[in-house]
Formats: structure tokens, sequence, C-alpha cells
């Protein structure tokens, strides 16, 4: 092998992973660069970027996860993303070098569409054909060798869950990247190649910015993009001349009068081209045989058995999440409370072991317990999605979400919601009508986020009866969350009901969704996409958390020694000294320490009072007593508008510092939660958690709008902030509406109870 | 010449048969077509109704359709 010249060698090349959708394209990605992987954010745009390295006799490769494509056509961001990875005429973003196309053996014929697209675009490409193994079981037979024949690049058998096939890719791959790939034959007519070689010298000789004039694969997409998705997006960065958009339309004007319409021309085209390369190497089986996933959809797409089987997989789930996290959180729990016994017993009494100890330590980790319940929602997720299940429930939800005005395509953006509302927001770019995307977007932050159930976890083992019904199946508490959830679904869907009637009035496009075959999840996709999030979870604890826990502290410790709080101070330390002269056991003794305690508890409230907190809180207290809270819970419900978790934190310093532990409480509650039990309202004994109280902040919580970074990303998508001010406004609404009757109702029925 | 040409929705589960041809908004039409569905396509009804699920190839596709889109195929005897 002759030596590679050293520039070469230390230029690191891109690799494009593309194919369509459900073509093991992820499996493969990971299979070639293993632990290697990030997964990130293309600039300016929050499209997924998800990237590896591997090396490759000797040389550098970068290999990009595309997102599944049916075409280069870009209708939605997703496929517009992709579309400039492979145009390589962006800014900012990576242009790939080469491309792996991942074909699905099951349906040769659509892959091979998207490859012609491909192969126009000047790139050494090399075809993997994946699943072979599936598409036998299908009976379908597919002749390789007949198709490296036809075909102008190397074609290799690939499987990627197995890893076969691994190392005939890369060698072919190796092979590929030293050539210079010649702009390939299209099958396009005479007539289109005429209107783009035509077009093209225009373009070369118009002055434009930032480089080159467009190469003639990106000249045929512009013109075939009748949408204008493609047009309006290089003219906003001055790539045309002006006047392109009049001259794109009159030459598809021609073609039209010649027969070759856009869009229609290039679909006929290029299956021609597929039928031709086709002929003879795929055998259909001629009855197809029921698959195994045909069995199992035969249940599972059931009008009856489906919906029945798709609530199922619900309780399960979130009975999982509540039950069997709970060993873990108490191991966590104990773990912190050992720490903050710990810091206790190191540091003198003083500001900073405060600060420590209530601040820090009360703060982040009364959120960090979740940990688990965050995990185990996302093994789920992640597991239901790798098998394929989750089209199947997007099928079932269609019928519904068309009543609404939405379509199937918006309950996998929606469904992700359920995890954070960020990347589901970031998924409704698979939705091509602009109206669905807004309002999937608008709606999907009252989808009930993992970032309520530390809330909803909190107050709901504090405050719900732990009931049992049907012999410990199910329980009330679990019932409460299962209602919590419920009723953000059913908020969402009036919410998107009235949207598309009102502000986004527009028609439903016809939905079209691939039900991939069932398969075993991966572990390792499955652990990945776990581990992710759980590490996410603990970054915002780590930062966010962690600032505003600081922030309630100082607000609530300072100003230290109120003039207020002197006499009572006074007072106790003469009772203090008078019992020290008492021996104990003695009924004075006996009054004295309860006179004591009582002080005790006076002064952590005038302290807590006087505080900037309490100042600030006893401000909003008249905004939030119609809801049952006192200006505790206002202060940190306004604490958390950055971050609704916060708000377990920031009740963990609260009450920390409030110190007034009943030590005789169950021993299943954790300490906070036992504090909350014992909180009771300024100036008397009548507790302030009641069962409609923590009810009116639950329903506040499941309805309203507090997490800064779904703004953001909402703001980011839609590109104004316009909308993101809407859903603040109209969700904070809802939730103080929705809390105040809560409240009210559930006082009216324990007081008539 | 005899047009044997039926609206999908006609196929009872089970069903195979050869798609001839789609209408409907032009953006729609291609939609499908990329996607693979389009005249000469062999299908299977697998379950009816709107969304319907069809075979197409080795794979299913969950399809609902609206007024101004039209599929007409032709039954496989």
């Amino acid at each position: 092998m002759p030596p590679q010249p050293p520039t070469t060698a230390e230029r690191v090349i891109t690799v494009a992973l593309v194919g369509n959708p459900n073509t093991g394209k992820s499996t493969l990605f990971s299979a070639l660069v293993g632990v290697r992987q990030h997964v990130g954010n293309y600039p300016g745009v929050t499209v997924e970027r998800k990237a590896g390295h591997m090396t490759l006799d000797g040389r550098q490769l970068e290999v990009l996860d595309l997102p599944g494509l049916y075409s280069l056509a870009p209708r939605s961001r997703d496929e517009m993303v992709a579309c400039e990875v492979l145009l390589g005429d962006f800014k900012g973003l990576d242009h790939a070098q080469a491309v792996v196309f991942v074909a699905n053996a099951c349906n040769l014929e659509r892959s091979l569409y998207l490859l012609s697209q491909v192969l126009e675009l000047g790139l050494p490409v090399v075809l993997a054909v994946n699943m072979l193994d599936v598409a036998a079981d299908h009976g379908i037979e597919v002749d390789l060798a007949a198709l490296r024949r036809r075909l102008p690049i190397p074609v290799v058998g690939i499987q990627a869950n197995r890893r076969l096939g691994l190392d005939e890719l890369r060698a072919a791959l190796a092979g590929e990247l030293d050539l210079h790939a010649p702009e390939r034959m299209t099958p396009f007519p005479e007539a289109f190649e005429r209107e783009v070689a035509q077009l093209r010298s225009r373009f070369e000789t118009a002055p434009v910015s930032g480089g080159e004039p467009p190469s003639s694969g990106l000249v045929r997409r512009l013109l075939l993009d009748a949408g204008g998705y493609l047009e309006s997006d290089m003219m906003a960065r001055g790539r045309l001349p002006t006047g392109t958009g009049n001259e794109l339309a009159l030459a598809r004007a021609r073609l039209a009068q010649d027969g070759c319409k856009v869009p229609g021309v290039e679909t006929r085209a290029r299956y021609a081209w597929v039928q031709e390369m086709l002929d003879g190497v795929v055998r259909h089986p001629e009855h197809d045989r029921p698959s195994f996933s045909d069995r199992v959809d035969s249940v599972l797409t059931h009008r009856v058995w489906g919906v029945l089987a798709f609530v199922m997989v619900m309780v399960v789930v979130f009975q999982a999440v509540f039950v069997g996290a709970q060993p873990l959180m108490d191991w966590i729990e104990l773990g912190v409370e050992q720490v903050g016994q710990w810091v206790a017993d190191a540091m003198p009494e003083g500001a900073l072991q405060s600060l420590l100890q209530k601040g820090v330590i009360g703060g982040v980790g009364a959120i960090i317990v979740f940990l688990p319940q965050i995990a185990i929602l996302f093994l789920f997720l992640a597991v239901l999605e790798d098998c394929g299940y989750i089209a199947r429930a997007a099928y079932l939800a269609d019928r519904t979400m068309a009543r609404v005005g939405l379509s199937g395509k918006a309950f996998i953006p929606m469904l992700s919601c359920f995890a954070c509302a960020v990347p589901g927001i970031m998924a409704a770019r698979v939705i091509e009508n602009e109206r669905d995307r807004l309002t999937t977007i608008l709606v999907a932050p009252l989808l009930t986020c993992s970032a309520r159930l530390p809330v909803y976890a909190l107050l709901i083992a504090a405050f719900i009866p732990s009931w049992t019904y049907l012999g410990g199946v199910l329980n009330l508490q679990g019932l409460v969350l299962a209602g919590l959830y419920a009723l953000g679904i059913v908020v969402a869907v009036l919410a998107a009901l009235v949207m598309k009637r009102t502000l986004l009035r527009g028609s439903t496009p016809p939905f079209l969704l691939e039900l991939p075959s069932y398969k075993w999840p991966s572990p390792r996709n499955v652990a990945y996409r776990v581990t992710q999030r759980a590490w996410q979870f603990l970054r915002c604890a780590g930062t966010l958390i962690f600032a505003v826990s600081i922030l309630v502290w100082a607000a609530l410790y300072y100003p230290q020694h109120p003039p207020s709080v002197a006499p009572l101070r006074q007072a106790r330390q003469s009772l203090l000294a008078e019992m020290e002269h008492l021996p104990p056991g003695t009924p004075r003794h006996d009054e004295l320490a309860e006179e004591i305690a009582e002080l005790g508890h006076e002064i952590t409230g005038e302290q807590q009072r006087q505080s900037i907190l309490g100042h600030l809180g006893r401000f909003i207290e008249p905004v939030v007593r119609p809801l049952g809270w006192d200006w505790r819970i206002g202060c940190a419900v306004l604490a958390s508008l950055p971050a609704r978790e916060v708000v377990v934190a920031t009740m963990g310093v609260i009450y920390n510092l409030g110190d007034d532990l009943d030590h005789d409480s169950e021993d299943d509650l954790n300490r906070l939660q036992q504090k909350m039990r014992a909180a009771t309202w300024d100036d008397s004994d009548r507790p302030v958690f009641t069962t409609p109280v923590a009810l009116s902040i639950l329903v506040f919580f499941a309805l309203c709008a507090q997490c800064a970074a779904t703004l953001a990303v909402m703001r980011q998508e839609t590109g104004t902030w316009r909308w993101p001010a809407f859903a603040f406004t109209y969700m904070t609404l809802l939730a103080y509406i929705g809390a105040f009757i809560t409240y009210q109702i559930g006082t009216w029925i324990s007081a008539g109870g | 010449m005899v047009d044997k040409a039926v609206p999908l929705e006609s196929l009872i589960a089970g069903e195979t048969a050869t798609v001839s041809r789609i209408t409907g908004r032009c953006d729609d039409v291609h939609r499908l077509e990329e996607f693979g569905l389009r005249g000469g396509s062999r299908i299977r009804m697998f379950r009816t109704g709107n969304p319907c699920i069809l075979r197409i190839g080795g794979g299913k596709v969950c399809l609902r359709s609206d007024a101004d889109l039209r599929i007409l195929v032709e039954r496989s005897i």
C-alpha cells in the first residue's frame, strides 16, 4: 500500500449515514463508531446532530447519523437539515464528503428512490443493504450480485444488529473515499436537464455571496422544490441572485408545457430508473405470509384490544415509575441525610453551615432523590420506541387526533413530551403542516413532563392516603398520579381543539406513517438514551437548581436577627436559664420545656416572616390565598418559574430552615414530607397542607408553563417570542383557574363530609 | 376499455390490489409517491377504516386520506 500523504491522513473526512426511517441506520451508526459518539445540536437550528468518530486505514472519519428521510425534497425542518448537510452549501453545518446509504431490504424500491436523489449530489456513495434476514422472513429474495452489476456504486449486504458485513462495508468505504465521484447520469428527461444547465449558467454569471455558485445537484433540487422551502432559505442567506424565484417559476412553466410537470416528473423519472435497477433483482412471494409483526399487530392495532393494550401499557409504566423506584429513592434519601448530618456535625453553627446543610444539601438533595423515577420513565419510553410500539400508538391515536384537527404524527412529539417538552417540541419538526406544528408546540407543555414527577411524587406521597383497591392492584396514590396525567392530556386536547378552530384554522392534511416491524429493543440504544437523560437531569440539579436553592436560602436566611425576634429570644434565654436550676422530671421543668419549644417555633416563624422572601411572600399572598396557599407555597411556586422541579428544592430549603419536625410521624415519608405535614399557618396551629391544598398545587403544576427551557425552544422553533408569550399566558391562566376550582370544590367537599 | 378501478376504501381486510391512480392536491400526491404509494404499487389491506393500515412491499403503512385525496385501486383476483 503506498504511503498516504500527511495532509490526507490528518484531515477528518465527514461521512453521512443516509436512509429511510426504520432502516437500522442508528444501529449501524452505533456498530460503526461504538462509544465514540456524542449528540448535540446544529448551530442555529435545533435539529439533533448525532456524530461519532472512527478510524479507517489510518484516516479519521467523522460519521454523521442524519435524520431518516423519504426524499431530499425538504418539506419539514428535519429534512431541510439533512438536505443541507448533503448539498454542502451551508455555513456552520457539516458538509458530507461521502455517504453510506442504508437501505431496507424489505422495501428496496423506496430506498432506491432516495438513493437516486443522493447519487446526483456528486459524492462517493456506498450502498449498505440492511435487514436481509427480515426480508427473508417475509419471503422476499434479493439478488445482491445482480444489483451490484447494475448500480454504479459498491453494494454491501449487512446485518447491522448482528454486526455482520461491517468489514466489507468499511473496505468498500475506504476504497470509495479515494475516488472523486463523477457527476452521475440523471434519470430526468432531456428537457428538464436543459433547464438545469440554463439556470446553472445564469447563476454562474450572477454575483452571489458566500463562495461557489450552486452545484447542478442543488439547482436540480431548487427546480423541483415547488414548495419553495429551499429557495426561501437560500434567498435569505443571499446565496441566490435576485429574481431567481421568478426564473424558477418560468422554468417550471416551460417544463409543464413540455410534459415534465414539477413535481410529478421527479417521481416518474426516478421510479422508472428504480424499476430498471430492480427488475429481476427483488422477488416478492406470490402470497405474503403473515409475519410475526402481523400477528402482534392483529391485537395491538385492534379497535378494542389495541386501545385496551395501550391503556394497560401506560398503567404499567406509571405504576413502575411510582412503586418500582421506591427502594432506590430510599437509598438516595438516606445518603443525602447522612451527608447533611455529617456537615452539621463537622462544622460550627452559623451561616456557612446553614447554607451547606439547609440550602445546598436540602435543596439539591430534595431533587436528586427523584433520579430513579426519571430513569425508569425514560427506560420505558426508550424500550417502547425501540421495539416499534410507538408507531402503533400513533395509529390508534390518529382517529382521536383527527377529531381535534391534528394528525397521529403530532402524537409522537406529544408522547415524548411526557419525558420532556423540549425534545417533544423539537420533534414536532416532523409535522409538515405549519399550523399543525404550531398547535402541537403550543399544547406540548401541558403534557406531563418528567420534571413534574418530583412535584407530584412529593405531594402525593405526603398528602394522598395510600388506599388500595382490587386486592392491592390499584393504589389511590397511583390513581391520582394517573389522573394528573389524564388532566394534562384532556386539557391539551381541548386547547388544541380551540386553537385549531380559532387561531390556527386549517385543513387536516393526509397522514402517512410507517409502522416498522417489531424488534427486540437494543440494550445499547436504550441504555444510551436513559443515561443521557439521567445525566441531563443531574446537570440541571447541579447548576440551575443549585443556584436557585442558594438564592432561596439566602432570601429566607437574611436579614438574620431582625429586631422583632430579639424580645422572643430574650424570653427564651431567661426560660432556659430558669430551667437549668430545676431537676428534670418536675412538673415545672416539663412546663418550661414546652414553653421553650413553643418560643423556638415562634422565633423561626418570625425570622422567616421578616426575611426578604417573607416580605415578598406576604406581598403576593393575597393572590395565592384563594388557591389555599400560604406565602411559603406562593414563594416556592414563584421561584420555580424557571424550572418547575425547582419547587421541590425550594420547599426543601424553606421547610428545612423551618425545622419544626414532629419526630413521631410515619417512617415511610421522608424528612421533607414530614416537615410539610407539620407546617402550620402563621399565628395558628391550622396545618397548611390539607388534601385540597395539595390537590390545588398539583393541578397548578399540571397546567402551568414553568419552564424557561421550553419557552426558549418554542421561541427557537417558531422564530418569534409571540408564541411562547402566548403559551405562557394561557397556561398560567388555566393553571390559576384550575387550582382555584380544585381548592374551592375540595374545601366544600371536605367541609360537607 | 373497462375501468375496474375502485376506491381504496372499498377493499376489505386481507384483500390485495394494485394502485391504478392517485388524485388530489399535487403536493399530497407527490408525498404519497415518494413514500412508495404510487400507480403500480401492490398493496394489501391490513386494517380498514380511516386511518387504515396497508401493507406495501415488506412493510406496513398507516394512511388517513382527506376529502381531496382519492386512491383508486384494482383488485387482484
